[in-house]
Protein backbone atom coordinates (compact mmCIF):
# COMPACT_ATOMS: atom_id res chain seq x y z
CA UNK A 1 0.00 0.00 0.00
CA UNK A 2 1.29 3.47 -0.74
CA UNK A 3 2.22 5.74 2.09
CA UNK A 4 -0.43 8.49 2.39
CA UNK A 5 2.38 11.01 2.91
CA UNK A 6 4.65 9.86 0.06
CA UNK A 7 6.55 12.25 -2.22
CA UNK A 8 4.13 11.37 -5.03
CA UNK A 9 0.98 12.42 -3.12
CA UNK A 10 2.63 15.57 -1.84
CA UNK A 11 3.72 16.60 -5.34
CA UNK A 12 0.33 15.91 -6.86
CA UNK A 13 -1.45 17.93 -4.14
CA UNK A 14 0.99 20.82 -4.55
CA UNK A 15 0.64 20.63 -8.34
CA UNK A 16 -3.16 20.83 -8.15
CA UNK A 17 -2.95 23.79 -5.77
CA UNK A 18 -0.53 25.62 -8.08
CA UNK A 19 -2.77 25.02 -11.09
CA UNK A 20 -5.69 26.36 -9.09
CA UNK A 21 -3.82 29.53 -8.16
CA UNK A 22 -2.74 30.06 -11.75
CA UNK A 23 -6.21 29.33 -13.10
CA UNK A 24 -7.93 32.00 -10.97
CA UNK A 25 -6.81 35.06 -13.02
CA UNK A 26 -7.42 33.12 -16.23
CA UNK A 27 -10.95 32.30 -15.08
CA UNK A 28 -11.54 35.94 -14.17
CA UNK A 29 -10.53 37.09 -17.65
CA UNK A 30 -12.64 34.39 -19.24
CA UNK A 31 -15.59 35.36 -17.06
CA UNK A 32 -15.28 39.01 -18.02
CA UNK A 33 -15.32 37.98 -21.68
CA UNK A 34 -18.40 35.80 -21.19
CA UNK A 35 -20.34 38.41 -19.21
CA UNK A 36 -19.49 41.10 -21.74
CA UNK A 37 -21.21 39.03 -24.36
CA UNK A 38 -24.17 38.06 -22.19
CA UNK A 39 -24.95 41.28 -20.38
CA UNK A 40 -23.60 44.72 -21.13
CA UNK A 41 -23.95 47.13 -18.23
CA UNK A 42 -25.31 50.64 -18.71
CA UNK A 43 -23.18 53.66 -17.98
CA UNK A 44 -22.91 54.82 -14.39
CA UNK A 45 -24.53 58.22 -13.90
CA UNK A 46 -23.70 59.04 -10.30
CA UNK A 47 -27.15 58.10 -9.02
CA UNK A 48 -27.05 55.94 -5.90
CA UNK A 49 -30.30 53.98 -5.50
CA UNK A 50 -29.62 53.27 -1.83
CA UNK A 51 -29.77 57.00 -0.99
CA UNK A 52 -33.39 57.50 -2.09
CA UNK A 53 -36.81 56.13 -1.30
CA UNK A 54 -39.38 57.30 -3.81
CA UNK A 55 -43.03 57.13 -2.93
CA UNK A 56 -46.32 58.39 -4.34
CA UNK A 57 -49.48 59.58 -2.67
CA UNK A 58 -52.87 60.08 -4.31
CA UNK A 59 -55.31 62.72 -3.10
CA UNK A 60 -58.62 61.62 -4.59
CA UNK A 61 -60.28 64.87 -3.49
CA UNK A 62 -58.11 66.66 -6.04
CA UNK A 63 -58.58 64.33 -8.99
CA UNK A 64 -60.74 65.89 -11.72
CA UNK A 65 -60.53 62.90 -14.05
CA UNK A 66 -58.96 64.82 -16.93
CA UNK A 67 -56.92 61.78 -17.94
CA UNK A 68 -53.71 63.72 -18.56
CA UNK A 69 -51.73 61.37 -16.31
CA UNK A 70 -52.80 58.24 -18.18
CA UNK A 71 -52.07 59.91 -21.50
CA UNK A 72 -48.69 61.23 -20.34
CA UNK A 73 -47.72 57.79 -19.01
CA UNK A 74 -48.57 56.18 -22.29
CA UNK A 75 -46.47 58.69 -24.22
CA UNK A 76 -43.58 58.85 -21.79
CA UNK A 77 -43.11 55.12 -21.52
CA UNK A 78 -44.07 54.18 -25.09
CA UNK A 79 -46.77 51.89 -23.73
CA UNK A 80 -48.25 49.79 -26.57
CA UNK A 81 -51.46 50.95 -28.23
CA UNK A 82 -54.62 49.28 -27.02
CA UNK A 83 -55.81 48.32 -23.57
CA UNK A 84 -52.39 48.52 -21.91
CA UNK A 85 -51.84 51.04 -19.15
CA UNK A 86 -49.17 51.55 -16.54
CA UNK A 87 -51.39 54.07 -14.84
CA UNK A 88 -55.07 54.68 -15.39
CA UNK A 89 -58.09 56.34 -13.83
CA UNK A 90 -61.17 54.59 -12.56
CA UNK A 91 -64.45 56.25 -11.82
CA UNK A 92 -66.41 54.95 -8.88
CA UNK A 93 -70.09 55.77 -8.84
CA UNK A 94 -71.94 54.67 -5.73
CA UNK A 95 -75.72 54.75 -6.04
CA UNK A 96 -78.22 55.66 -3.37
CA UNK A 97 -79.78 52.63 -1.64
CA UNK A 98 -83.25 51.53 -2.76
CA UNK A 99 -85.86 53.13 -0.51
CA UNK A 100 -86.89 50.74 2.23
CA UNK A 101 -84.01 48.35 1.54
CA UNK A 102 -82.34 49.19 4.84
CA UNK A 103 -78.97 49.51 3.16
CA UNK A 104 -76.64 52.41 3.79
CA UNK A 105 -75.42 52.51 0.20
CA UNK A 106 -76.48 51.15 -3.15
CA UNK A 107 -74.42 49.52 -5.86
CA UNK A 108 -70.93 50.45 -6.94
CA UNK A 109 -70.27 51.06 -10.64
CA UNK A 110 -66.63 51.18 -11.73
CA UNK A 111 -65.66 52.39 -15.19
CA UNK A 112 -62.41 53.20 -16.91
CA UNK A 113 -63.04 53.87 -20.62
CA UNK A 114 -59.67 53.79 -22.42
CA UNK A 115 -58.02 53.89 -19.00
CA UNK A 116 -59.54 57.34 -18.57
CA UNK A 117 -56.97 58.61 -21.08
CA UNK A 118 -59.51 60.69 -22.99
CA UNK A 119 -61.44 61.86 -19.95
CA UNK A 120 -64.90 60.83 -18.83
CA UNK A 121 -68.45 61.66 -19.82
CA UNK A 122 -71.12 62.04 -17.15
CA UNK A 123 -71.89 58.74 -15.40
CA UNK A 124 -74.66 56.64 -16.94
CA UNK A 125 -76.40 56.41 -13.61
CA UNK A 126 -79.07 59.19 -13.44
CA UNK A 127 -77.97 62.17 -11.36
CA UNK A 128 -80.61 61.80 -8.65
CA UNK A 129 -79.60 58.18 -8.00
CA UNK A 130 -75.93 58.98 -7.34
CA UNK A 131 -74.71 59.06 -3.78
CA UNK A 132 -71.04 59.68 -4.56
CA UNK A 133 -69.05 59.71 -7.76
CA UNK A 134 -65.31 60.25 -7.85
CA UNK A 135 -62.15 59.43 -9.76
CA UNK A 136 -59.40 57.15 -8.46
CA UNK A 137 -56.04 57.19 -10.24
CA UNK A 138 -54.42 53.76 -10.16
CA UNK A 139 -50.86 52.63 -10.61
CA UNK A 140 -48.41 50.12 -9.18
CA UNK A 141 -48.98 50.23 -5.43
CA UNK A 142 -45.26 49.74 -4.69
CA UNK A 143 -45.90 46.99 -2.17
CA UNK A 144 -43.52 46.40 0.69
CA UNK A 145 -44.26 42.67 0.33
CA UNK A 146 -44.86 42.43 -3.41
CA UNK A 147 -46.68 39.27 -4.50
CA UNK A 148 -45.38 39.83 -8.04
CA UNK A 149 -41.77 39.67 -6.88
CA UNK A 150 -42.38 36.52 -4.85
CA UNK A 151 -43.77 34.54 -7.78
CA UNK A 152 -41.21 35.44 -10.45
CA UNK A 153 -39.44 32.17 -11.29
CA UNK A 154 -36.36 33.79 -12.83
CA UNK A 155 -35.65 36.71 -10.50
CA UNK A 156 -36.53 39.21 -13.21
CA UNK A 157 -38.74 41.40 -11.05
CA UNK A 158 -37.49 42.94 -7.86
CA UNK A 159 -37.90 45.69 -5.28
CA UNK A 160 -35.25 48.22 -6.10
CA UNK A 161 -33.51 49.88 -3.12
CA UNK A 162 -35.05 53.25 -4.04
CA UNK A 163 -38.63 52.06 -3.75
CA UNK A 164 -39.68 51.08 -7.27
CA UNK A 165 -40.77 47.57 -8.20
CA UNK A 166 -38.98 46.95 -11.47
CA UNK A 167 -38.70 44.33 -14.20
CA UNK A 168 -35.40 43.39 -15.77
CA UNK A 169 -36.48 43.03 -19.42
CA UNK A 170 -33.41 40.93 -20.23
CA UNK A 171 -34.35 38.33 -17.62
CA UNK A 172 -38.15 38.32 -18.00
CA UNK A 173 -39.34 35.22 -19.85
CA UNK A 174 -42.92 36.44 -20.23
CA UNK A 175 -44.52 33.62 -18.25
CA UNK A 176 -47.17 35.93 -16.80
CA UNK A 177 -47.10 34.66 -13.20
CA UNK A 178 -46.55 38.18 -11.90
CA UNK A 179 -49.51 39.47 -13.90
CA UNK A 180 -51.77 36.98 -12.15
CA UNK A 181 -50.17 37.61 -8.78
CA UNK A 182 -50.62 41.39 -8.76
CA UNK A 183 -53.82 42.04 -6.77
CA UNK A 184 -54.07 45.55 -8.22
CA UNK A 185 -53.94 44.57 -11.90
CA UNK A 186 -50.96 46.78 -12.53
CA UNK A 187 -49.04 44.53 -14.89
CA UNK A 188 -49.55 43.43 -18.47
CA UNK A 189 -47.76 41.33 -21.05
CA UNK A 190 -46.46 43.66 -23.73
CA UNK A 191 -47.47 42.55 -27.23
CA UNK A 192 -44.29 44.23 -28.50
CA UNK A 193 -41.60 42.76 -26.26
CA UNK A 194 -43.52 39.72 -24.92
CA UNK A 195 -42.27 40.55 -21.46
CA UNK A 196 -44.22 41.80 -18.47
CA UNK A 197 -44.41 45.57 -18.13
CA UNK A 198 -45.51 47.87 -15.37
CA UNK A 199 -45.11 51.29 -13.80
CA UNK A 200 -41.42 51.91 -13.14
CA UNK A 201 -42.15 55.13 -11.22
CA UNK A 202 -40.66 56.63 -14.40
CA UNK A 203 -37.27 55.32 -13.36
CA UNK A 204 -35.56 57.10 -16.27
CA UNK A 205 -36.97 60.40 -14.96
CA UNK A 206 -36.58 60.00 -11.20
CA UNK A 207 -32.91 59.04 -11.54
CA UNK A 208 -32.38 62.30 -13.46
CA UNK A 209 -34.11 64.40 -10.81
CA UNK A 210 -37.42 64.74 -12.67
CA UNK A 211 -40.83 63.80 -11.32
CA UNK A 212 -42.68 60.89 -12.96
CA UNK A 213 -44.63 62.01 -16.02
CA UNK A 214 -48.03 61.52 -14.36
CA UNK A 215 -47.02 63.66 -11.37
CA UNK A 216 -45.43 66.31 -13.57
CA UNK A 217 -48.56 66.60 -15.71
CA UNK A 218 -51.27 66.41 -13.03
CA UNK A 219 -52.94 69.84 -13.07
CA UNK A 220 -54.43 69.59 -9.57
CA UNK A 221 -51.62 67.92 -7.59
CA UNK A 222 -53.79 64.88 -7.00
CA UNK A 223 -50.59 62.89 -7.33
CA UNK A 224 -47.88 63.69 -4.82
CA UNK A 225 -44.38 62.35 -5.22
CA UNK A 226 -41.36 62.56 -3.00
CA UNK A 227 -38.18 61.05 -1.64
CA UNK A 228 -38.74 59.86 1.91
CA UNK A 229 -35.00 59.67 2.61
CA UNK A 230 -34.38 63.31 1.65
CA UNK A 231 -37.75 65.06 2.10
CA UNK A 232 -37.75 68.26 4.12
CA UNK A 233 -40.77 68.89 6.39
CA UNK A 234 -42.26 71.28 3.81
CA UNK A 235 -41.90 68.77 0.97
CA UNK A 236 -45.27 68.00 -0.69
CA UNK A 237 -45.06 64.33 0.33
CA UNK A 238 -44.51 65.22 4.01
CA UNK A 239 -47.43 67.65 3.87
CA UNK A 240 -49.54 64.96 2.22
CA UNK A 241 -48.75 62.52 5.03
CA UNK A 242 -49.30 65.16 7.70
CA UNK A 243 -52.55 66.66 6.46
CA UNK A 244 -54.49 63.59 5.35
CA UNK A 245 -55.95 60.47 6.81
CA UNK A 246 -54.54 57.81 4.57
CA UNK A 247 -55.65 54.44 3.39
CA UNK A 248 -54.01 51.70 1.32
CA UNK A 249 -55.84 49.60 -1.27
CA UNK A 250 -56.75 46.04 -0.22
CA UNK A 251 -54.95 46.23 3.13
CA UNK A 252 -56.29 42.79 4.08
CA UNK A 253 -53.87 41.18 1.62
CA UNK A 254 -50.89 42.22 3.70
CA UNK A 255 -49.00 43.62 0.72
CA UNK A 256 -48.26 46.86 2.62
CA UNK A 257 -48.55 49.24 -0.34
CA UNK A 258 -46.40 52.36 -0.20
CA UNK A 259 -48.86 54.22 -2.45
CA UNK A 260 -51.31 55.78 -0.03
CA UNK A 261 -54.70 57.22 -0.89
CA UNK A 262 -56.45 60.15 0.74
CA UNK A 263 -60.20 60.57 0.49
CA UNK A 264 -61.29 57.21 -0.90
CA UNK A 265 -64.48 55.41 0.00
CA UNK A 266 -64.58 51.90 1.36
CA UNK A 267 -65.78 50.59 -2.02
CA UNK A 268 -62.44 51.35 -3.67
CA UNK A 269 -60.45 48.19 -4.25
CA UNK B 1 -3.69 0.30 10.34
CA UNK B 2 -3.24 -0.17 6.60
CA UNK B 3 -6.17 1.88 5.32
CA UNK B 4 -7.85 4.52 7.32
CA UNK B 5 -10.33 5.61 4.65
CA UNK B 6 -11.42 2.64 2.64
CA UNK B 7 -14.09 3.56 0.09
CA UNK B 8 -15.80 0.74 -1.77
CA UNK B 9 -15.39 1.40 -5.55
CA UNK B 10 -19.13 1.83 -6.21
CA UNK B 11 -19.37 4.51 -3.53
CA UNK B 12 -16.25 6.19 -4.91
CA UNK B 13 -17.85 6.30 -8.36
CA UNK B 14 -20.99 7.91 -6.99
CA UNK B 15 -18.96 10.43 -5.01
CA UNK B 16 -16.88 11.30 -8.08
CA UNK B 17 -20.00 11.65 -10.24
CA UNK B 18 -21.65 13.90 -7.65
CA UNK B 19 -18.47 15.96 -7.33
CA UNK B 20 -18.36 16.28 -11.11
CA UNK B 21 -21.97 17.47 -11.32
CA UNK B 22 -21.56 19.94 -8.46
CA UNK B 23 -18.30 21.35 -9.80
CA UNK B 24 -19.67 21.75 -13.33
CA UNK B 25 -22.66 23.56 -11.81
CA UNK B 26 -20.33 25.81 -9.83
CA UNK B 27 -18.21 26.54 -12.90
CA UNK B 28 -21.31 27.31 -15.00
CA UNK B 29 -22.71 29.55 -12.24
CA UNK B 30 -19.41 31.37 -11.95
CA UNK B 31 -19.35 32.14 -15.64
CA UNK B 32 -23.04 32.81 -16.21
CA UNK B 33 -23.84 35.03 -13.21
CA UNK B 34 -23.69 38.69 -14.28
CA UNK B 35 -21.17 40.74 -12.28
CA UNK B 36 -23.87 43.03 -10.84
CA UNK B 37 -26.01 40.15 -9.57
CA UNK B 38 -26.50 40.52 -5.79
CA UNK B 39 -25.21 44.09 -5.94
CA UNK B 40 -28.46 45.20 -4.27
CA UNK B 41 -30.34 41.92 -3.99
CA UNK B 42 -31.20 38.73 -5.81
CA UNK B 43 -31.30 40.41 -9.23
CA UNK B 44 -29.05 42.10 -11.76
CA UNK B 45 -28.02 45.48 -10.35
CA UNK B 46 -27.15 46.72 -13.83
CA UNK B 47 -30.84 46.48 -14.73
CA UNK B 48 -31.40 49.63 -12.66
CA UNK B 49 -28.97 51.57 -14.83
CA UNK B 50 -30.42 50.17 -18.00
CA UNK B 51 -33.97 51.07 -17.00
CA UNK B 52 -32.85 54.57 -16.07
CA UNK B 53 -30.93 55.03 -19.29
CA UNK B 54 -33.64 56.53 -21.52
CA UNK B 55 -34.56 60.01 -22.71
CA UNK B 56 -37.68 61.50 -21.13
CA UNK B 57 -40.53 62.65 -23.37
CA UNK B 58 -41.83 65.32 -20.98
CA UNK B 59 -39.19 67.89 -20.13
CA UNK B 60 -40.68 69.17 -16.88
CA UNK B 61 -41.68 72.70 -15.93
CA UNK B 62 -38.18 73.69 -14.76
CA UNK B 63 -36.80 73.00 -18.20
CA UNK B 64 -39.61 75.00 -19.88
CA UNK B 65 -39.26 77.98 -17.56
CA UNK B 66 -35.48 78.06 -18.02
CA UNK B 67 -36.18 79.71 -21.42
CA UNK B 68 -39.82 80.84 -21.15
CA UNK B 69 -39.37 82.64 -17.83
CA UNK B 70 -41.98 85.28 -18.75
CA UNK B 71 -44.66 82.58 -19.07
CA UNK B 72 -43.63 81.10 -15.73
CA UNK B 73 -43.77 84.54 -14.09
CA UNK B 74 -47.22 85.17 -15.59
CA UNK B 75 -48.57 81.93 -14.16
CA UNK B 76 -47.42 82.70 -10.62
CA UNK B 77 -50.09 84.27 -8.45
CA UNK B 78 -52.95 82.87 -10.51
CA UNK B 79 -55.12 79.82 -10.25
CA UNK B 80 -53.01 78.01 -12.85
CA UNK B 81 -49.78 78.55 -10.88
CA UNK B 82 -49.22 74.86 -10.17
CA UNK B 83 -50.02 73.71 -13.67
CA UNK B 84 -47.31 71.99 -15.65
CA UNK B 85 -46.62 73.74 -18.97
CA UNK B 86 -46.87 70.41 -20.73
CA UNK B 87 -50.37 69.76 -19.38
CA UNK B 88 -51.68 72.16 -22.05
CA UNK B 89 -48.78 72.49 -24.49
CA UNK B 90 -47.99 68.80 -24.80
CA UNK B 91 -44.72 66.94 -24.32
CA UNK B 92 -41.75 69.25 -24.74
CA UNK B 93 -38.49 67.33 -24.45
CA UNK B 94 -38.10 67.16 -28.24
CA UNK B 95 -38.54 70.95 -28.39
CA UNK B 96 -36.16 71.53 -25.46
CA UNK B 97 -33.47 69.40 -27.07
CA UNK B 98 -33.91 70.91 -30.53
CA UNK B 99 -35.59 74.30 -30.85
CA UNK B 100 -36.50 73.63 -34.47
CA UNK B 101 -39.05 71.08 -33.28
CA UNK B 102 -42.12 73.16 -32.43
CA UNK B 103 -44.58 72.02 -29.78
CA UNK B 104 -48.03 71.12 -31.11
CA UNK B 105 -50.36 74.05 -31.83
CA UNK B 106 -53.23 74.29 -29.38
CA UNK B 107 -56.93 74.27 -30.14
CA UNK B 108 -59.36 74.67 -27.27
CA UNK B 109 -59.92 71.02 -26.41
CA UNK B 110 -57.37 71.32 -23.60
CA UNK B 111 -59.52 73.91 -21.77
CA UNK B 112 -62.67 71.79 -21.62
CA UNK B 113 -60.63 68.70 -20.88
CA UNK B 114 -60.47 69.93 -17.31
CA UNK B 115 -63.28 72.50 -17.14
CA UNK B 116 -66.20 70.70 -18.80
CA UNK B 117 -68.83 70.05 -16.14
CA UNK B 118 -68.93 66.47 -14.91
CA UNK B 119 -70.91 65.05 -12.02
CA UNK B 120 -67.90 63.08 -10.80
CA UNK B 121 -65.60 66.09 -10.59
CA UNK B 122 -65.03 67.58 -7.16
CA UNK B 123 -67.19 70.60 -6.35
CA UNK B 124 -64.28 72.97 -5.71
CA UNK B 125 -63.19 72.67 -9.33
CA UNK B 126 -64.51 75.41 -11.69
CA UNK B 127 -66.61 73.81 -14.41
CA UNK B 128 -68.73 74.98 -17.32
CA UNK B 129 -71.18 73.32 -19.69
CA UNK B 130 -69.54 74.29 -22.97
CA UNK B 131 -72.79 74.01 -24.94
CA UNK B 132 -74.40 76.62 -22.70
CA UNK B 133 -71.35 78.73 -21.83
CA UNK B 134 -71.11 81.23 -24.74
CA UNK B 135 -71.23 78.60 -27.48
CA UNK B 136 -69.34 79.49 -30.63
CA UNK B 137 -66.86 81.84 -28.97
CA UNK B 138 -63.26 81.05 -28.18
CA UNK B 139 -62.23 80.61 -24.54
CA UNK B 140 -59.46 83.24 -24.96
CA UNK B 141 -62.00 85.92 -25.89
CA UNK B 142 -62.84 86.17 -22.19
CA UNK B 143 -60.12 84.18 -20.37
CA UNK B 144 -56.34 84.35 -20.32
CA UNK B 145 -54.98 80.83 -19.88
CA UNK B 146 -51.75 82.02 -18.21
CA UNK B 147 -53.54 84.41 -15.86
CA UNK B 148 -57.13 83.19 -15.51
CA UNK B 149 -58.00 85.78 -12.85
CA UNK B 150 -57.50 88.64 -15.31
CA UNK B 151 -59.97 89.72 -17.98
CA UNK B 152 -58.52 90.71 -21.35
Amino acid sequence: MSNPYSRRTLLSVLGTALTGVLAAPLARTAKAAVTNVLASTGAADGYDPTQHKWVMGIDVNNCIGCGLCAEACKRENHVPEGPYYRTWIERYTITKPKPGSGNARGETVVESPMGGMNGFKDPKVPKDEILHSFFVPKLCNLCEHSPCVQVCPVGATFDSPDGAVLIDPKYCIGCGFCIQACPYGCRFLSPKTHTAEKCTLCYHRTTKGLKPACVEICPTQARVFGDLKNAEPDDPIRKFYRNNKLQALKPHLGTEPRVMYAGIDKEVR
Amino acid sequence: MPHRFHLPPQVLRIVLLAAGIVSSYLVARYFLTPPSFRQYGFYRGAALLELGDREPVYAGRKECVSCHDEAGAKLAGHEHKNLSCEACHGPGQAHAANLDVKPVALNFSHCVRCHEANLSRPKWHKQIVSKEHYPGSKCTECHRPHSPNEVP
